[in-house]
């Protein structure tokens, strides 16, 4: 037991180095908070033009469904890496310009926007799918009853159906989240020093897995609560579901 | 409202039926539900549609606003042809004069009683602050719901909800009020308070066109009864001719199974 503790919960070193993995952290957050943004609107503008009206962009839902079943089929990882390979290569041989191919956009180096782009084109991916959900589940009442009432399409989808499936969405969006939160641990394979990579650096250095541990923690105190938001939210619908209302 | 259209319902000079529908046609794929529909409705008249379940009762009243869009046949406005020829004019006129009630209620679950009467007066009639909230206070009362104005819906019993569906509707003052088995939803004791507001609305002289399975309602109420099966009117007439006493084979089977219990 003594042992065990001393292994994982080795204080004085925790305390001595929590700057580092503070710092690490700091990294995790961005990626999370960028690259939460991005998929949050690709994953609208995707969800748009799957349901894009008429006979003439029939290709344009086409590929665009293609598109979602494509990223949500791929790992991460393999996405993280072919695209920072892809475009390094591409940007070396001279057929895109380099400040594209290794990004180094705000101060932040080219690993970091690789993961934002590996991150916004997989989960907006997802995002797209929750989008799409949330506006089926409106029941389709409520778009007749609105237009019997003289509104437009527009005006019906914007007071009418828009509301309703924004608190549809924001559990499984904030589920979403939760995961790609988690999943920039992923972008460390590409040199980029985050939580994970710090605590990993430091194993090395010291044969000293205690930096995990509090690595472990730092993102324990992000996700519980935000779990917890999304445990409510569910519950509160459910609720509302029970006794009878859409 | 503008001038035109203002213009427009009052033509003075016309003095045909306020809605009239010719040949109406609508089929979803291979399924023709609709087989050639001709329907007349007089300002101030009260219809009562009946018929099995299946037999496009919903269809026909969702072509009356338009919320299904026809295949085939006219509908006229006040002698204005909304609908001809397979193209549609004048939408926005046709929802503005045609309320809806529906079976389901479709009350909006984001806002208030007085939020879902408001709504569309202030978005379609442009109506703002205390006229657009007087009115709907006003029509809220009329249904006798004074008391429900800042519930939502999910505090409301059906027959309430029901109710406040009524008051959106007229709300926006409406010249023809459609009905969808608006009671069918309901739990039996809550059916009558929906009833006696459509029965009140009647006896005001509202236009409406009510597709039920109320036979006591439609007896007492109804200026004309409808009886529609398979996609056609089989018969209509006073109500007490076709539920009293039916010309028509498939008429005379129906109230037998409706009238039976
Ligand atoms: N949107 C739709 N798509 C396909 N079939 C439909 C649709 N709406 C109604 N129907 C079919 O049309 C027929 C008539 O329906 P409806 O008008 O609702 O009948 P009623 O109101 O008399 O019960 C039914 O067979 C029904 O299944
Ligand atoms: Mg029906």
């Amino acid at each position: 037991m003594e042992q065990f503790l001393n292994t994982f919960f080795d204080f004085q070193f925790m305390a001595d180095h929590f700057d580092q993995v503070l710092a690490g952290f700091w990294v995790t957050i961005k990626l999370s908070l960028v690259g939460g943004f991005f998929a949050l609107i690709w994953g609208l503008v995707l969800s748009v033009m799957r349901q894009l009206p008429g006979k003439w962009l029939a290709p344009v839902r086409g590929l665009t469904i293609a598109y979602i079943d494509a990223l949500r089929g791929i790992p991460l990882l393999l996405v993280i890496l072919l695209l920072s390979a892809g475009l390094a290569t591409l940007a070396s041989e001279g057929t895109i310009p380099r400040e594209i191919g290794i990004p180094n956009w705000l101060g932040e180096s080219d690993p970091f926007w690789y993961g934002i782009m590996a991150l916004t084109l997989t989960y907006g991916a997802y995002m797209a799918e929750v989008y799409r959900a949330g506006i089926e589940a409106v029941p389709r009442g409520q778009m007749e009853a609105a237009r019997s009432l003289g509104m437009s399409h527009g005006q019906a989808t914007r007071y009418i159906i828009l509301p309703q499936a924004i608190r549809k969405v924001i559990p499984p969006l904030l589920n979403d989240f939760i995961a790609l939160m988690k999943d920039t641990a992923l972008i460390s394979v590409i040199g980029l020093v985050e939580t994970v990579q710090v605590g990993s650096d430091l194993y090395s250095e010291f044969f000293n897995p205690s930096g995990y541990t509090v690595g472990a923690f730092l993102f324990l105190i992000v996700t519980i609560p935000l779990a917890r938001v999304v445990d409510m939210q569910i519950k509160k619908q459910d609720e509302k579901f029970q006794r009878g209302i859409p | 409202m503008s001038e035109t259209d203002q213009n427009f319902m009052e033509k003075t000079d016309y003095a045909g039926p306020i809605l009239k529908v010719t040949d109406l046609q609508k089929s979803y794929g291979k399924l023709d539900v609709l087989t050639g529909i001709d329907f007349e409705l007089q300002k101030g008249e009260l219809v009562c549609v009946i018929g099995p379940s299946g037999s496009g009762k919903s269809t026909l009243l969702r072509c009356f606003n338009m919320l299904e869009k026809p295949d085939g046949g006219t509908i006229e406005l006040n002698g204005h042809e909304i609908f001809g020829a397979g193209k549609t004019r004048d939408l926005d006129l046709l929802r503005r004069e045609v309320g809806m009630v529906f079976q389901q209620f479709n009350l909006f679950p984001h806002m208030t009683a007085e939020g879902n009467v408001s709504i569309a007066q202030r978005k379609v009639r442009n109506r703002r602050g205390a006229a657009c909230r007087d009115r709907s206070v006003e029509m809220l009362n009329k249904v006798g719901l004074d008391d429900k104005i800042e519930e939502y819906p999910d505090r409301l019993s059906g027959g309430q909800q029901q109710r406040v569906a009524i008051a959106r509707a007229l709300a926006m003052d409406p010249e023809i009020m459609l009905f969808d088995e608006v009671t069918s939803a309901l739990d039996p004791e809550l059916v009558k308070g929906v009833l006696d507001v459509m029965r009140n609305l009647a006896e005001g002289g509202m236009t409406m066109v009510c597709v039920t399975h109320e036979m006591n309602f439609a007896r007492e109420v109804a200026d004309r009864v409808i009886f529609m099966d398979g996609g056609v009117i089989v018969e209509e007439g006073k109500p007490d001719d076709v539920l009293g006493n039916p010309q028509q084979e498939r008429t005379k089977q129906f109230l037998g199974l409706v009238l039976a219990h």
